[in-house]
């Protein structure tokens, strides 16, 4: 189960990944257990200044914090409806890969091209939350492209590196 | 309508981690303890077992609230304790909790 903490953004598994998986490490696997975890790498995804905030910044950090704010400002606009829709097309689809890499490991277990899909999965669903958020207004075909070529390509450098390391 | 102090206003905002902020508060109110604890003692006060999505959503939380604050520990098990912030804004909580179970019980028996 301690995998699922791939999931998590980086920051956040620098600062909680320890005792997560600690407390992780002493439930037993269940589809709620599966779902709670699921639904807290989401929100560690979608709410990064919850992380951002707790600890002082480094000389580094001040320097990437101001380039993301540089480029926050001159990003796009999102309404709340836009991000909205993001989050729940994010959620369903997390949902869905859940339920995909459960039925795929059982039947598969060990496969390379499965924990390539687990391996995908975490910055599939940051893909999918950006794709929709920032390319609503642009054509289905343009989304298609972005989001469809984004994933493939994903899936097949995760898919590329599980076969080279198996 | 009951009128909220600013102390208690600290766990506004806190979506579907509010209930799970509020009991880590109260598990934390007798002394620090680290996530695996919580989740028991939680479980004993009022028989619900947070999982570690939503214990560490609502600690996350909490921390950068400033109400609980992690401990230094050579262990992999960080401890956390109560802030002077956090101690206030369990006070309020649990006061103006304990004014709606006032109010509720008098209309019952009133009824």
């Amino acid at each position: 189960m301690t995998w699922m903490l791939r999931l998590y953004p980086a920051r956040w598994r620098q600062r909680y990944g320890e005792e997560f998986g600690t407390v992780l490490a002493g439930r037993r696997a269940s589809p709620g257990l599966v779902l709670d975890v699921l639904a807290g790498a989401i929100d560690a995804h979608l709410h990064p200044q919850i992380q951002l905030s707790e600890s002082q910044p480094t000389k580094g950090d001040t320097m990437t914090l101001a380039m993301l704010l540089r480029c926050a400002a001159g990003g796009p606009k999102l309404s709340p409806q836009d991000k909205k829709i993001a989050r729940w097309v994010t959620i369903w689809s997390a949902l869905a890969i859940a339920a995909l890499e459960i039925g795929l490991a059982k039947a598969f277990r060990g496969a390379p091209a499965v924990m390539a899909l687990v391996y995908w999965s975490a910055p599939a669903l940051s893909l999918i939350y950006e794709q929709t958020a920032y390319l609503r207004q642009r054509s289905w075909r343009t989304q298609a492209f972005v989001l469809g070529g984004g994933l493939s390509a994903m899936y097949a450098f995760m898919l590329a590196v599980c076969m080279v390391k198996l | 309508m009951m009128r909220k102090t600013k102390d208690d206003a600290e766990l506004d905002d806190f979506g579907r981690f509010s209930e799970p902020a509020l009991l880590i508060l109260v598990s934390l109110a007798d002394g620090p303890k680290h996530g695996y604890s919580m989740t028991e003692d939680i479980a004993t006060l009022a028989g619900v077992r947070l999982g570690p999505g939503t214990l560490y959503g609502a600690l996350a939380r909490l921390e950068a609230r400033g109400l609980i604050e992690p401990l230094k520990s050579e262990d992999r098990r960080n401890p956390y304790r109560l802030t002077d912030l956090g101690e206030r804004a369990l006070r309020a909580r649990l006061d103006s909790m304990m004014a709606v179970a006032r109010t509720g019980q008098r209309r019952l028996a009133h009824a």
